[in-house]
């Protein structure tokens, strides 16, 4: 293939993602309809994760006011949003328990549009970007962990960066410098410090949602134009307009969860979840504590990780990132029942890693 | 967490540099690991059945912090700690350890407000006697006492293993529905604020929609 072809062929590949003559309010929004089948409601996760990243960043917005990235008074500082500002307590727990549920929300998300075969032609770059949102998502948990500066914050960071230096005694010659290169890039110092802090504090606020509305406008960009996927094998006999009809359910959705959500920050704080001591400020002094783990929606490869060996899990790793990737290819020619059967199955492995994962750790382990 | 991994990759090793490398590693490993035993306090637990007690009860792990200033306990030279204490502090905690009976309105200077509240509560000589049936202590405390606020009696705290002494630390279920109660006029209002605000938007897209319709 000439050099000519394979530009006509890349141009020709844009130009069917983003067709000039689609882009444009009426055809966007006034002409979308909706298809009306029994796995209609896959298509409200998008939005309800989107309507979870929005509370993030107001909440977020609001405990920047008050909060101090250095070793120092990072732990301080959020003592002092808890007890001292007026709603504090409650911006924060909002914060917390939103960022779950958008993780929460974004995997069904990735899990509903593949059983529903919304990646093949030519949907393929709103899979690719909605892939590389969740990544980032489950980067935004990574780096907002630390930021309390608490012990379990602090240790679990620590085991966290740790792993990525341990990938390179896997990686041939030169190539092994590069995990180590990259952990001490993140990390900033010796050891998990002011550093380390304030790195992941601009990532946390700044590099990462940028990147993120960046990636989030062009994966809305793309569902716009090309709508909703068909989602299931005969095609629906009933749809519905985009406008009005499912932003109206859209609109009443976010207004239902958003109350689940304000009652339940308002009934329990976050931290509740945790033994009291992993909540102590950070002493770097002090011993660790019994119970470092990290946050729940990292328990499906933080078990596994403990139990196996880690090229196992590195290995599982890279090809379950490789095949999320590339999947408008690899399934390209694959039927949904067998797409929801490969759903189902990873769902039922997600749910008992996450809920029954100690237990399994400790079963194999004594 | 355990860092088990690491050994496995660092076994994998077999070169004579890498084993001496480890070697070395080892012996200054083991070096600090017994300087770090000389110099830090350790943790020394007054009356370890109690957490044995609370841990097992609760399933959540627990430290000195629950009844002491300091999490690592009364030995020490700390915050909180023996040896780091003034003469008005000593003469505070010889009058504590001689508090045998309750309501002697001592203020034990190693003690945080919940160590303090149980021997003012129950007294040092029944302290002492429930070391050997510490599920005891929890109905000696009473269901009034809440010092943190938070609406669960530091009893229960107690025996829930939650921090007595942090309103924002509870169990969750209990707090949930303690807090909706407190709360039910907040959720009132916002459920109603919601509505309006969603009935508000659902009618604008109406209009925009109708006068697309035009």
């Amino acid at each position: 293939m000439s050099l000519n072809s394979l530009l006509n062929s890349a141009i020709q590949f844009v130009k069917d993602r983003f067709p000039v003559d689609k882009l444009n309010y009426h055809y966007m929004v006034e002409k979308k309809e909706v298809p009306v089948h029994k796995m209609s409601w896959g298509y409200y996760t998008g939005g309800l994760t989107m309507f979870f990243f929005m509370i993030q960043v107001i909440t977020g917005l609001f405990l920047l006011f008050y909060y101090q990235p250095t070793v120092s008074e990072a732990n301080v500082s959020v003592e002092y949003i808890n007890k001292y500002v007026a709603g504090g307590s409650l911006v924060r727990n909002m914060h917390a328990w939103s960022s779950s549920c958008m993780i929460f929300c974004a995997v069904i998300h990735l899990l509903t549009a593949f059983a529903m075969k919304s990646f093949v032609k030519p949907r393929e770059i709103t899979w690719i970007a909605g892939v590389l949102l969740l990544f980032i998502t489950f980067t935004f948990g990574f780096t907002g962990y630390l930021l309390p500066w608490n012990q379990i914050a602090v240790n679990a960071t620590k085991v966290g960066l740790q792993s990525i230096e341990y990938i390179g005694e896997y990686l041939p010659g030169q190539l092994a410098e590069i995990p180590r290169i990259i952990r001490e890039t993140f990390q900033g110092e010796a050891s998990v410090g002011q550093s380390t802090l304030g790195r992941f504090y601009a990532l946390h606020v700044v590099i990462l949602p940028l990147t993120l509305v960046s990636l989030l406008g062009l994966h809305l960009l793309s569902v716009q134009i090309h709508g909703m996927s068909q989602g299931v094998d005969v095609p629906a006999k009933k749809s519905e307009k985009f406008m009005s009809i499912f932003i109206f359910k859209d609109l009443s959705l976010w207004a239902f969860i958003f109350l689940c959500l304000f009652t339940v920050s308002l009934c329990i704080p976050f931290d509740s979840f945790l033994p009291y001591p992993l909540l102590a400020p950070y002493n770097p002094l002090g011993s660790t504590p019994a119970g470092i783990k990290p946050e729940w929606y990292f328990f499906f490869v933080y078990y596994p990780l403990e139990l196996l060996p880690f090229w196992v899990i590195l290995l599982a790793s890279m090809a379950v990132v490789g095949v999320l990737i590339f999947t408008p290819w690899i399934f390209k020619g694959t039927t949904r029942k067998t797409l929801g059967f490969i759903t189902i199955l990873i769902s039922i492995y997600l749910i008992v890693m996450t809920i029954f994962g100690e237990q399994i750790y400790e079963l194999f382990k004594h | 967490m355990s860092f088990s991994n690491t050994e496995k990759i660092e076994n994998r090793r077999g070169n004579p540099i890498m084993q001496r490398y480890k070697t070395a590693r080892l012996f200054f490993a083991l070096l600090m690991g017994l300087l770090l035993s000389l110099c830090t306090p350790q943790q020394t637990k007054a009356y370890p059945e109690y957490q044995s007690f609370v841990e097992k009860n609760s399933k959540r792990s627990i430290n000195c912090a629950m009844c002491h200033v300091n999490e690592s306990g009364p030995v020490g030279n700390g915050p909180g700690q023996l040896s780091s204490l003034s003469e008005e502090d000593m003469k505070q905690l010889n009058k504590a350890r001689v508090a045998l009976e309750p309501a002697s309105g001592v203020k034990s200077p190693i003690l945080n407000d919940f160590g303090n509240k149980i021997i003012n509560a129950v007294g040092k000589r029944k302290f002492l006697e429930y070391k050997s049936a510490p599920e005891k202590l929890a109905p000696a405390l009473g269901s009034e006492s809440d010092l943190d606020g938070d609406g669960i009696p530091d009893a229960q705290e107690y025996l829930d293993g939650t921090d007595p002494l942090n309103k924002f630390h509870g169990d969750p279920i209990r707090l949930f529905w303690i807090n909706l109660n407190r709360y039910k006029t907040h959720v009132i209002l916002t459920v109603l604020a919601v509505i309006s605000i969603n009935l508000g938007l659902l009618n604008l897209v109406k209009g925009i929609s109708s006068i697309q319709k035009k």
